[in-house]
């Protein structure tokens, strides 16, 4: 019980908080979105304090006094420190790469302020998980690892950027919503059938990392593998380049939903992945039929793969089934 | 908000919470007897050493706990005062770090140990104590900070220099405040509760004379007590801080008779002269107060014993600041009630026979109407036998006769001890009486200085007509060692005698009474004066705080002053440019963020034809001075100059508006 009604309270503070600071990125922490509270050892400090102050007004000891002020004194002065160190700070992006789930997402804060001020050691936390910001000459990223479990739009809720410096009596924070959800993509079957081969309509030549004619060298992009880096020839031009080959294949594939009517409604969307994924490692061209939908294709590349798993990630949850068995 | 784990302390944190236990112990230990500091000292460096890799077990740390508690305690002799309870706390910060693991532990130990200065100002006022623990502090707090910078982790560690800077930053920006609330917040006027005693005592005034206690007191050059007089002084052979009246005597120790203590003070008339002074005394942790000769008025928070000796109501445990009038008796006491009578006249039986058999004899030789007679003789036969010396034997059981008939030296203890053996002997109603004689006036401010090593004891007696009679045999022997000089000073030797010390040591004196005026002596009615120079002495403690909260609000101001000081733009140009701009935005003209300079300007030239010129004029030399030529310093301090300078024409209102 107790839980839930934290749960609920924590959502209604989400909320008024949200709605006390709306906006959208980029967001400029002022002091209306930074909330300061003394920390569990700031209210011990306090009473602390308190003991001291007590005695030494009892005793009018004037030394021990002037003690417990000037320590009280810092004590306040580092509240305001604080919350400079939040003050001013402007969060510009949160965006993550889809991942497969299950598969870390790393979520990236890029923040940034003006130079001048000492801004180290914020912690940045979005649902139970922390990681470190520190800015250099104006500007700094985060690297968040948030868990995934399920595929499509994963809503992380808000960030928490946060620092108890400098005594660690108070903890100033500031909370920031991400623009948009994160897509997470669906997790690939680990093992499985190969690729359906031979469903295309016409032969054709295809440009394949590997092979026996080097058809041509083009720029390097990430993914590519290191074996295929023609070392002689970026030498040459001083940027990595990549060779491609000329192979002759059958035809496109197609990836179909309609095909796979024997699996289960998840374990198809997992099987397609890998299929996707498997299609775009060999380079070929591709051709995605759901059931509702546009066929995807047939087309290959980063693009191409990005908006076949996303329609995959975003077909609806097993619930409501869609499609024939 | 998921709590992390606990996590073991690295190397330098450790370090900085170890600094800050030793730092903060640092000035408790001279406060503590030298074999328990040294202890402290020894065991926390052991158990610092000793849980370097892990934490000591369970038992071992119980074990020491109960040794150290119970080492202390013997020490005290089982008497719980406050300094038992300092030496506790030092003994138990020096084995806290025995369990020195997390983050956790490191942070209350810090906490903890800002303890430590705070009860050594319980036991001291001392300018090294202050210093001690003011370090002390400053150490804790940037222990504090390599914590937070620890839990936060993240970056590579501040040198230390940058983190006793950033502490020094922080405490200067909490000062306002931190004076603020000490000089205004309202004082107590009287404690809640009591202030625990010392089990083991310092030196000074008291209400019992024992033989050989008062060396300690003779031999220390602190100083008791500052005085200013408004007016003239008495001369100072006539200066005889008058304390604790002693009666009774029980063959070794005077004490203050305690079944006299109800009384009231007799009657007494006084000479027309009359000193008026301000006393401040240092702390003693007893109660007894000292003033010249009889005090007219009883001062509050004191009260007048029935021996005409002034006591405060609680110890003496910081500086106290008394105003007194005082004045010379010319008779006190002249009806002697018959049990005061028999006090003064009675001697424990089997003590000092010679000194007994002497005053005897003097009694038959001189009559029954011989009083004044035998004391003439008494100090007669002082004045030309007798000597003085600090270094005596430590006496019998027969002291007075030790004195008087074999050693013929010793010092004011001896002197009136026996002095006043004597007189009861020859049946004249006498007591001892403590108090400090003479003092040395500091030139620079004019104060007069009592320090400890001028008390002295002396007889009164009391004489048919004339009440309680001054007798002072020692100032019969050796007047030089009473009434305090400068010379008496340098002649004995000692860091003042070098030439030119004295005036250090004098304007060193002059400072510290300063701090005590300001800081260490003030309290609720020091704090009620400072409101009557600025009009608010009626208001009382309403007054107060009213005062105090708009000092507090001032300060609090000051230190948000100082938050946004810290975000503004560095570059005079681009605020002096900013200000133009808010300047124009109240005229409903702002320049929009997306807006070019001259854009803006030519805007705001169409609008208000009157500023056109000169804005245009400036925006074009910003434009310049922002985006075309590099940046020089004369130029850009011109135009932050003119930037500021430039105010929109009063007069001329935009076209639009009618």
């Amino acid at each position: 019980m107790p839980g839930r009604l934290r749960r609920l309270l924590d959502a209604r503070f989400d909320a008024w908080a949200h709605r006390r600071t709306p906006g959208s990125l980029p967001v400029r922490f002022d002091r209306h979105r930074i909330y300061v509270l003394p920390t569990r050892f700031g209210l011990f400090f306090a009473v602390l304090l308190l003991t001291m102050g007590l005695g030494a007004l009892n005793y009018n000891n004037n030394p021990a006094l002037l003690l417990c002020l000037l320590l009280a004194g810092a004590g306040i002065a580092s509240l305001l420190q604080a919350q400079l160190q939040l003050s001013g700070l402007e969060v510009l992006s949160i965006g993550a790469e889809p991942v497969p789930a299950g598969a870390p997402l790393r979520l990236r804060v890029h923040a940034r302020a003006a130079p001048g001020r000492e801004r180290r050691g914020l912690r940045v936390a979005c649902a139970g998980r922390a990681a470190t910001l520190s800015l250099d000459d104006g500007a700094g990223e985060a690297d968040l690892a948030l868990p995934t479990t399920i595929r499509g739009w994963l809503q992380p809720g808000r960030l928490q950027i946060s620092t108890t410096r400098p005594l660690g009596l108070a903890r100033a924070w500031a909370y920031v919503w991400p623009d948009a959800p994160l897509l997470v993509y669906p997790a690939p079957e680990p093992s499985g059938p190969p690729l359906p081969e031979g469903q295309g309509e016409h032969a054709q030549s295809r440009v394949a990392p590997s092979g026996d004619d080097v058809h041509h060298l083009r720029e390097w992009h990430r993914g590519d593998s290191l074996r295929a880096v023609a070392w002689k020839a970026s030498a040459r031009r001083d940027a990595l380049l990549v060779r491609e080959f000329e192979q002759a294949v059958g035809s496109d594939i197609v990836l179909d939903w309609q095909a796979l009517r024997t699996l289960g409604y998840e374990h198809r969307i997992r099987r397609l992945a890998r299929w996707v994924d498997e299609a775009e490692r060999g380079s070929r061209r591709y051709r995605l039929c759901l059931p509702g939908q546009a066929v995807l294709g047939p087309s290959h590349g980063a693009a191409h793969r990005h908006a076949c798993l996303r329609a995959l990630a975003l077909l609806p949850q097993e619930e409501r089934p869609h499609g024939t068995r | 908000m998921a709590r992390a784990e606990p996590r073991p302390l690295d190397r330098g944190s450790r370090a900085w919470a170890l600094a800050a236990v030793a730092a903060c112990l640092l000035p408790l230990l001279p406060q503590l007897p030298a074999s328990l500091g040294l202890g402290c000292v020894g065991v926390g460096a052991l158990v610092a050493l000793a849980s370097r890799h892990r934490p000591l077990p369970g038992w071992l740390r119980a074990v020491l706990a109960l040794a150290l508690v119970g080492t202390v305690l013997s020490m005290s002799r089982f008497s719980l005062g406050r300094d038992t309870a300092c030496a506790l706390l030092a003994a138990m910060l020096a084995l806290k770090p025995a369990e020195l693991v997390t983050l956790r532990d490191a942070r209350s130990l810090v906490g903890f140990a800002l303890f430590a200065p705070f009860s050594t100002f319980l036991l001291d006022q001392g300018p090294l104590s202050l210093v001690l623990g003011l370090v002390g502090a400053v150490v804790a707090l940037a222990a504090l900070a390599q914590l937070s910078e620890y839990e936060s982790q993240g970056s590579q560690p501040l040198p230390a220099r940058a983190r006793l800077a950033g502490v020094g930053r922080l405490l200067l920006v909490g000062l306002p405040l931190a004076l603020a609330a000490f000089w205004l917040f309202p004082r107590l006027g009287s404690p809640l509760w009591g202030v625990p005693e010392r089990a083991l005592a310092r030196p000074g005034l008291s209400d019992e004379m024992s033989p050989g206690e008062w060396l300690d007191l003779m031999n220390d050059d602190r100083p008791a007590l500052r005085v200013s007089f408004y007016g003239d002084p008495p001369p100072q052979s006539q200066m005889y801080w008058r304390g604790p009246v002693l009666m009774d005597y029980d063959g070794r120790s005077w004490t203050r008779s305690r079944s006299l203590g109800m009384l009231p003070a007799p009657a007494s008339t006084r000479t027309t002269t009359r000193w008026d002074y301000e006393m401040v005394v240092e702390p003693s942790d007893r109660s007894s107060l000292v003033a010249l000769e009889l005090p007219d008025a009883v001062p509050a928070g004191a009260q007048l014993g029935w021996d005409y000796s002034l006591h405060s109501r609680t110890p003496l445990t910081s500086v106290t600041r008394w105003r007194l009038q005082a004045s010379p008796p010319l008779s006190l006491e002249p009806q002697l009630p018959s049990f005061v009578r028999e006090r003064a006249l009675r001697l424990p039986a089997g003590f000092n026979p010679r000194t007994v058999a002497l005053g005897q004899a003097w009694r038959r030789e001189l009559g029954p109407a011989g009083d004044a007679a035998i004391v003439d003789r008494a100090m007669a036969m002082i004045r030309a036998e007798f000597g003085y010396t600090l270094s005596t034997p430590l006496p019998g059981r027969h002291s007075a006769d030790e004195f008087l008939f074999d050693w013929k030296q010793g010092f004011c203890e001896h002197f009136s001890s026996a002095f006043v053996i004597l007189m009861r002997a020859a049946g004249i109603p006498s007591r001892v009486v403590t108090g400090y004689a003479g003092g040395y006036r500091n030139p620079f401010g004019g104060y007069w200085i009592v320090r400890n090593q001028d008390a002295h004891a002396w007889a009164e007696v009391w004489l048919d007509g004339r009440g309680w009679v001054r007798a002072d045999p020692t100032a019969a022997v050796a007047p030089e060692r009473i009434y305090d000089t400068i010379d008496d000073r340098a002649a004995a030797g000692g860091f003042g005698a070098l030439p030119g010390v004295a005036p250090i040591l004098d304007v060193g004196d002059w400072l510290r009474r300063g701090w005590n005026d300001l800081v260490l002596g003030f309290d609720a009615s020091r704090q009620m004066a400072l409101l009557r120079p600025l009009g608010l002495g009626g208001t009382g403690m309403r007054g107060l705080i009213a005062l105090f909260a708009a000092c507090a609000v001032l300060a609090l101001a000051w230190m948000l002053w100082l938050t946004a000081r810290a975000g503004r733009e560095r570059d005079t140009v681009l605020a002096a440019w900013r200000r133009q701009g808010a300047r124009y935005a109240r005229l409903g003209l702002g320049r929009a963020r997306h807006e070019p300079a001259l854009q803006w300007a030519q805007r705001v030239a169409s609008a208000r034809p009157a500023d056109a010129a000169a804005l245009l004029a400036l925006s074009a030399r910003f434009e310049d001075w922002r985006y075309a030529r590099p940046r020089d310093g004369a130029d850009a301090r011109a135009l932050a100059r003119d930037l500021r300078r430039h105010r929109p024409a009063r007069n001329a209102r935009p076209e639009s508006m009618p």
